[in-house]
């Protein structure tokens, strides 16, 4: 089995082991884990201040749970545990990642401006198909679904060909 | 309250072993989707049939709540491929967009920023979209057991393809040396 050398990072066997076990933790005390619904849910609790009666007129955040759900605190608890890894380990942090620079220079604002759109674009689409990596590839997966297995394919297929056109066709390479 | 208290027990445990493994690094993520790190992807596919194993057993003991997302041939299909765009591009997926912030990455601060204005969007157009683009080819909560009908049989099949999947990964992403982790 390959492992990942010269690195701060958990060997991926021992980490998808825990990984798994935490999902079937939250199947048998919640059920199929999602996280772009915590984005729906956290729009839900600006909303309910600012226009409440905009909520009762639109589906989505009807058939979605607001603020005080699982779902609302496993994101917010996902945001949690990236702090305190992050504070446990030594990994360095870029605002512009290596591969992004080499490409398109040092600039913030563009690579701030391309993560926006990337963001916008996840979720968006996330919320038309009902879930994402997690709450529709992983769980729907782990539960044997078609939409997932389906989602997980061609999210996998687009995204490598989305990096290419991107970053490049000899983007990554060693320099040798 | 106790559902808020194992939510936020659960994302911390999930938070932290994603960012333990390095999912939350997006130039990690770009060497994957550019076949250049294997490892991201293999976790995950990893992850998956260990789930679904376990889930078998929880499921096999009366325990456990699921809850199978519909295929929609349309709507499905046509999120995927913009949601790999949006992936490729940023590197961040929505769950560990909120890890990456937790971590302190500025970029995946707006990353979450256009993620909550792309539902916002998606949540205002509903009404819309879903009769257009969902449900004229919604092909209901089918499961690999919809088409062998054993419960075992699916979940060998599923193991197998993912342990192909994970042998492949491992055949054609090649590590890339000359780049550090950030």
């Amino acid at each position: 089995m390959q492992q990942q050398t010269e690195t701060q990072y958990w060997r991926i066997a021992p980490a998808a082991m825990a990984l798994a076990g935490i999902i079937v933790f939250i199947f048998a005390t919640y059920g199929p884990p999602a996280s772009s619904s915590g984005f729906v849910s956290t729009l839900e609790g600006f909303l309910e201040v600012v226009d409440p009666s905009y909520l009762k007129g639109k589906t989505h955040y009807q058939i979605i749970p607001g603020v005080g759900s699982w779902l609302m605190a496993f994101v917010v608890g996902m945001a949690i545990g990236g702090f305190v890894a992050g504070r446990a380990s030594r990994v360095e942090l870029r605002d512009v990642p290596e591969l992004w620079e080499n490409r398109f220079g040092p600039s913030r604002l563009k690579r701030y401006a391309a993560t926006f759109v990337g963001g916008f674009l996840i979720l968006f689409s996330s919320r038309l198909a009902g879930g994402c990596t997690l709450g529709l590839f992983i769980s729907g997966s782990a539960q044997l679904a078609i939409s997932g297995l389906y989602f997980g394919v061609l999210i996998f297929a687009s995204a490598m060909l989305t990096a290419r056109l991107v970053y490049g066709p000899k983007a990554g390479e060693d320099e040798s | 309250m106790t559902q808020v208290l194992l939510g936020l027990f659960s994302g911390i445990a999930f938070g932290y072993v994603i960012q333990r493994v390095g999912a939350t690094n997006p130039n990690k993520m770009a060497l994957s989707h550019l076949m250049r790190e294997p490892y991201i992807p293999q976790f995950m596919v990893l992850a998956v049939a260990l789930s679904a194993a376990g889930l078998f057993g929880l499921q096999a003991a009366g325990a456990g709540r699921t809850m199978v997302l519909p295929t929609s041939l349309v709507a499905t299909g046509l999120a995927a491929v913009i949601f790999g765009v949006g992936w490729g591009l940023a590197g961040y997926c929505p769950g560990t967009t909120w890890a990456a912030v937790g971590e302190g990455r500025m970029d995946a601060v707006f990353a979450l920023l256009g993620g909550l204005a792309g539902a916002a969007l998606f949540a205002h157009l509903h009404e819309v979209l879903i009769p257009m683009l969902y449900d004229p080819t919604n092909q209901g909560q089918i499961t690999l057991q919809t088409w062998f009908g054993s419960r075992w049989f699916s979940l060998v099949v599923l193991l197998a393809v993912f342990a192909a999947a994970y042998l492949l990964i491992g055949r054609y992403f090649r590590p890339s040396h000359g780049f550090k982790d950030s």
